[in-house]
């Protein structure tokens, strides 16, 4: 057939039952983007004959004859179109997976009428949508760009990769065409808990095009973890590259590798397995009871599985003080209840996965979408029995992460399977992979009780947290101790007890997610603290006054009596934060109630350290060339945090340079020694400080060679300008260590509106005060914060990973699992306290994660002030608030 | 995705003798369900015949309304200037479903004919009676919120996730339909049929029948369409209702009111019409009717309490929505 891509003529056939999307990256139209491959999500819109169309539904034989324009189309990086301009100066995407197709659909508008409507077809996981909405608003109106920002420390200058994706120039892990590539997909399995008696591979073999089957009879046995950290010894190592029991439906069963996709699945059909069914246990609470099934019962706490025979892979019980309940006994109030949370989807729109093939000398080279390209490599070499150095690891710009992608999913097959064949092999997940075969937030169960004095003063604090980690208990250790830190010692109380315990259950593990189970046991502790201040008749902005921890004074978690060592107040904020939302709440926006509905207010709080504890590394080096280039080279990766535009930043401002001056290499394990990764919100704090320390170092060097002020041509010099060709070649190093951790905190505060008739939650007013330090780009933090925000509104109000009875995912794709829209986010007001940290660069602390964790609680303290009753159950969905505001007869 | 052949004929009668001909062949409209559900592993047809140019994508004037050609697409037709002016319930159900991409490509043909999103029968794994006549039904019990609450059977409980067949089974519509015998008209509210104990029947339609048209009259009165959902947007209806009430000096002389989300079928509320019809366009009135409407409903028990909470939400919803057609000095 023939056709018009982008205006240039083109022929081809596709294959059968091809659709668009596919047939359009077949041409190298990589800017084509695949979030859910289901019509959900908008990622792959392109325009067909003028008409915006999801190319994951369109037929590829439909488009015979037709043209067709994709982003790549309406402008390029040096001409962009009007659109593609307003998302660079409105800082319109983060990770920017999702704006292609965003940019294609809002290409065709004429009016901003409605826009959450109109543009109900395009999901958003990082932005919260305020920054699209007033990208669209300004492309509409054809607003002419703006003057372009400063590019140093406090500045806003736009992504280094900005005008690239916004025309789809900008690689991610897929968008390179390796010809010769294999295909791996995985059967999964139908069972929540079985045996494999055995895999009859014949059949599968037999397909034309598969080359290599691969089971647990042919892949390394070993055990690791999918959840990675600087340490490794932190994750329990029970999980097998391919397993001969498998433990939540969904589970890995085997690889085909084959030449083609159809064939791989095709060879994946073909696969006979004799499973002999386990008995499964999907409830937490059942599987620490005796006599429950056993997930992993040849575990020991040498794999760090403290009691397999309980299900039980950490257990943390302890007080200090004094008898808590000889304390809550003795105290004037005492409040209250317990609350749970649902699995939650990282939904970046970017699945997992990875292309692998060897380098001329047989090394193994990976490129993943990946957060952790270092700590990838260590374990797959571990596992393969390979040195260090013969594994290569690195990403092109990833499609969002939140900690999904602190994991191994994908590598460890990709790699196996270019060790087998010789050949490179690609393999990327789909949308409800993502769902039944990655991670999800722990979801928990979470019991406060709260004693105080008569002034609202705490006397005793006792947490009760039960989480579930699923089949495997990646990440489980590190998100229970976080969970249970700093939502406890961010209060002063004499006495604290904490009973704490992670199980596994026949269900997709759980994972890292933004904000490490720190939001779980918030919602709790702040709901509780809700309860204390309407049982008190006191504000609650005025009781979190009286109890928070000040400046200087010691964090002290319920389990010891001691503070953690390596914790500094290198700048304290939560006075400021609270005093930011409080005013801002009463200010009020004027937004009115509908008519009939009831209105409350509520606001919580959250504190978090600025980098996870036992250290985090982050290596780092620029290099000076004669002509006053710098080339920087950093380990950790890009996944729309913005850690790029910072690193430009901290680089133009201490090399008194401009960004066009500055080459970034980032996220590859050949480009400097070592990076422990892009999680626990550590790309400005670590990464960014040893960029900082590098930059020093290199400033010192240039100015021993020429005594003068540095300019961005060369050195000033009494004599003139020393060109850098007599002075470099030089280069810099720094490291970091994250030996020490600073605290960031956060408040949010919320007016909500609830029609009782239907359980309806509408948000009036959203209000976000935080302490980032010194901000090193406002609106790019600004971001930050409100897709957090976004992100805990989805968790309060409409995200939940449902579980049938047999363990399954029930809702395994984007159009029943409710990833917020553009209608479903209010604009949220974002405050930044003034502080500078005494750690961080330039005095910044880290503000990724944080601002998820405050908001829930936020929402369901006004939900509770509007209605009387208070929501107990996340998320809090119409029917369950609308229950609320029913007879007790009602309840199930 | 497993291998199809793919036909793409010149004519809707070859198209219709080309399915008829095999029992594993299917048409293909816009393709908006039917691509996902290949993908899913939920439809394993072995052709798939292309009948997108096939049918009139003209939308004409009949005597007192209008023929859409199936293949019209669900933008264009919400678009139309005679379906915004003389039929805004259809043109406002449209546009609360799917997305523009979507409405870009879902036709008028296939619109009505989607499957339901019923999340048992979109997973191959579990059991359904309606994907695997006999296996089961594990939506009962289980997470129902999106579940019938009108017309089920023991069977089957899942509901039908157009909106746009909400409003075409409130007014008076036609289906024009090609089989390997010639052509037939049925009405569109004998087009879908309840679960009973043949579940995987969705429709009246034999295979091989190709929907080529549909005639939708013009109602006399005012039109409302409201959708409840789980969110603002992007999301199939917990309950809909699509209304025209025709009110003379505070009479109510016609009824049309068809319910979303609530059974197999665009559930056609004709309790509810004949409580009202004759009587006065008053709250008292609406909230009867409703009530009538939902004297049959069952909840199914499931997940944190069931679909319960869905029967009074129907009966605020119809009532809201017929306090909507109505002028307020009559109301």
């Amino acid at each position: 057939m023939k056709f018009s891509i982008n205006g240039v003529a083109g022929s081809g056939e596709p294959q059968p039952g091809q659709c668009l999307r596919t047939f359009l990256r077949d041409q190298e139209h990589f800017e084509v983007k695949k979030g859910c491959d289901a019509g959900d999500c908008g990622a792959c819109s392109v325009l067909v004959d003028g008409a915006l169309v999801r190319s994951c539904l369109y037929p590829a034989v439909r488009a015979d004859g037709a043209e067709i324009t994709t982003v790549s189309g309406l402008g390029t990086p040096e001409d962009l179109h009007p659109m593609q301009q307003a998302f660079v100066d409105h800082f319109g995407f983060q990770c920017g997976f999702c704006t292609a197709g965003m940019i294609v659909a809002a290409s065709t508008l004429d009016s901003t009428d409605d826009l959450p409507r109109r543009m109900k077809g395009n999901l958003c996981r990082c932005t919260g949508y305020r920054s699209v909405r007033q990208a669209i608003e300004a492309g509409v109106r054809g607003d002419p760009p703006r003057p372009a920002p400063g590019c140093g420390v406090g500045d806003s200058p736009n992504p280094p990769a900005a005008r690239r994706v916004v025309t789809g120039t900008e690689p991610y892990t897929f968008d390179l065409a390796v010809p010769g590539s294999l295909h791996l997909r995985v059967l999964a399995a139908p069972h929540a808990h079985a045996r494999i008696r055995s895999i009859d591979t014949s059949a599968a073999e037999a397909v034309p095009g598969v080359v290599l089957v691969l089971t647990h009879e042919n892949t390394p046995q070993e055990r690791y973890s999918t959840g990675r950290h600087e340490h490794r010894e932190d994750d329990p190592d029970d999980t097998r590259m391919l397993d001969d029991v498998v433990r939540h439906v969904g589970q890995r069963v085997a690889a085909v590798v084959a030449e083609s996709v159809a064939a791989a699945e095709a060879g994946c059909r073909a696969l006979v397995v004799d499973y002999e069914v386990l008995p499964a246990v999907v409830d937490p609470e059942e599987a620490r009871r005796p006599g429950a099934p056993l997930l992993h019962p040849d575990r020991t706490p040498a794999d760090r599985v403290d009691e397999a025979g309980r299900n039980v892979v950490l257990a943390v019980h302890g007080g200090h003080g004094g008898d808590v309940d000889a304390a809550l006994a003795a105290s004037a109030h005492t409040v209250s209840g317990t609350w749970r949370t649902s699995r939650v989807s990282h939904a970046q729109l970017e699945t997992h996965g990875a292309i692998g093939w060897l380098e001329d000398d047989g090394r193994l080279v990976l490129r993943a979408s990946t957060q952790v390209p270092f700590l990838t490599r260590l374990e797959l070499a571990r596992l393969f029995g390979l040195p260090e150095d013969r594994v290569r690891v690195h990403t092109a710009r990833v499609g969002g992460g939140f900690g999904g992608k602190q994991e191994i999913f994908a590598e460890d097959l990709v790699g196996w399977a270019v060790l087998r064949t010789g050949r490179p092999v690609s393999y990327e997940l789909s949308r409800t992979d993502e769902f039944q075969r990655t991670s999800v937030r722990h979801p928990m169960r979470v019991g406060v009780t709260l004693g105080s004095t008569a002034d609202g003063v705490l006397t005793a604090m006792k947490v009760d947290v039960l989480s579930d980690t699923g089949a495997y208990g990646n990440h489980s250790r590190g998100v229970l101790f976080h969970a249970i830190a700093e939502s406890v010692s961010v209060y002063r109380c004499p006495v604290k007890h904490v009973d704490a315990e992670v199980v596994y259950t026949n269900t997709v593990p759980s994972g890292a997610f933004r904000g490490y189970g720190l939001g779980q046991v918030i919602l709790g502790v702040e709901s509780a603290m809700d309860e204390l201040a309407i049982e008190l008749g006191l504000d609650p902005f005025e009781l979190r006054r009286r109890n928070v921890v000040r400046d200087g004074d010691p964090l002290l978690v319920a389990q010891h009596a001691e503070p953690e060592p390596d914790l500094v107040w290198g700048s304290y904020g939560l006075d400021q934060c609270l005093d930011l939302a409080e005013e801002a709440l009463a200010r009020g926006n004027g937004v009115e109630p509908p008519p009939g509905w009831r209105v409350g207010e509520g606001m919580a709080l959250a504190l978090i350290t600025t980098v996870p504890p036992f250290g985090h590394v982050a290596h780092a080096a620029i290099h000076l060339e004669p002509d006053g280039t710098y080339r920087v080279d950093v380990g950790t990766v890009e996944f729309g945090n913005g850690s790029q535009t910072v690193f430009t930043q901290i680089v133009a401002s201490t090399l008194n340079t401009t960004v066009d001056r500055i080459v970034l290499r980032v996220a590859d394990t050949d480009a400097v020694a070592y990076d422990t990764g892009a999680f626990a919100s550590a790309g400005t704090a670590v990464a960014g400080k040893a960029l900082h320390g590098a930059a020093l170092d290199l400033r010192a060097q240039i100015l021993s060679r020429a005594d003068g002020v540095l300019e961005r041509d060369g050195v000033r010099t009494a004599a003139g300008l020393v060109p850098f060709a007599e002075i470099g070649p030089l280069t810099g190093t720094g490291a970091e260590f994250g030996e020490q951790r600073s605290l960031s905190s956060n408040v949010h505060a919320v007016r909500v509106a609830v029609r009782p008739e239907t359980g309806e939650v509408r948000i009036l007013q959203s209000v976000h005060a935080a302490d980032a330090g010194t901000v090193m780009n406002p609106e790019q933090c600004r971001g930050q914060v409100e897709g957090g925000v976004a992100q805990g509104i989805g968790s309060a109000l409409y995200e939940e990973v449902l579980i049938g009875e047999h363990g399954e995912v029930l809702n395994p794709v984007f159009r029943t699992y409710r990833v917020p829209q553009m209608a479903d986010i209010p604009d949220t007001e974002v405050y930044f306290a003034t502080t500078s940290d005494t750690l961080g660069p330039y005095g910044a602390k880290s503000m990724s994660e944080s601002p998820y964790n405050p908001v829930a609680p936020a929402i369901g303290n006004a939900i509770r002030r509007a209605l009387g009753a208070r929501p107990y159950e996340q998320p809090f969905s119409r029917d369950r608030v609308w229950r609320l505001t029913q007879p007790r007869i009602m309840e199930p | 995705m497993r291998p199809f052949a793919y036909d793409r004929p010149d004519t809707a009668a070859a198209a219709v003798a080309a399915v008829a001909d095999r029992p594993d062949a299917a048409f293909l409209g816009g393709g908006t369900n039917l691509v996902d559900h290949l993908r899913l592993g939920i439809a394993d047809p072995g052709l798939l015949v292309d009948v997108t140019s096939l049918t009139s994508t003209e939308i004409v004037d009949i005597d007192g309304g209008l023929r859409i050609g199936a293949g019209v697409t669900n933008a264009d037709l919400a678009a139309d200037p005679r379906v915004r002016a003389r039929l805004p319930v259809l043109a406002a159900a449209l546009l609360s479903g799917a997305s523009g991409q979507l409405r870009n490509m879902a036709t008028t043909g296939g619109n009505p004919l989607q499957r339901t999103r019923c999340p048992y029968f979109q997973d191959p794994a579990s059991a359904c009676n309606k994907r695997v006549p006999g296996s089961g039904c594990a939506a009962i019990g289980g997470a129902t919120r999106n579940h019938a609450i009108l017309g089920a059977s023991e069977h089957c409980i899942a509901t039908h996730p157009s909106d746009m067949a909400v409003a075409l089974a409130a007014l008076d519509t036609q289906v024009r339909i090609l089989g390997p015998d010639g052509g037939r008209t049925l009405a569109f509210t004998d087009l879908h049929r309840l679960p009973g104990d043949t579940p995987e029947q969705d429709t009246e339609l034999a295979h091989g029948e190709l929907i080529t048209a549909i005639d939708v009259s013009y109602p006399r009165g005012r039109h409302a369409y409201r959708k409840v959902r789980d969110r603002a947007s992007y999301a199939f209806a917990l309950v809909s209702v699509a209304a025209v009430l025709d009110v003379v000096d505070g009479t109510v002389l016609d009824a049309r009111i068809a319910l979303g989300g609530v059974a197999h079928t665009p559930w056609r509320a004709v309790r509810a019409e004949d409580t009202l019809r004759g009587g006065p366009a008053t709250e008292e009135a609406f909230a009867a009717a409703a009530e009538a409407e939902l004297a049959d409903a069952r909840p199914q028990p499931g997940f944190d309490g069931g679909n319960a909470f869905k029967i009074p939400l129907a009966r605020r919803t119809l009532t809201a929505t017929l306090r909507q057609t109505t002028p307020r000095e009559t109301a």
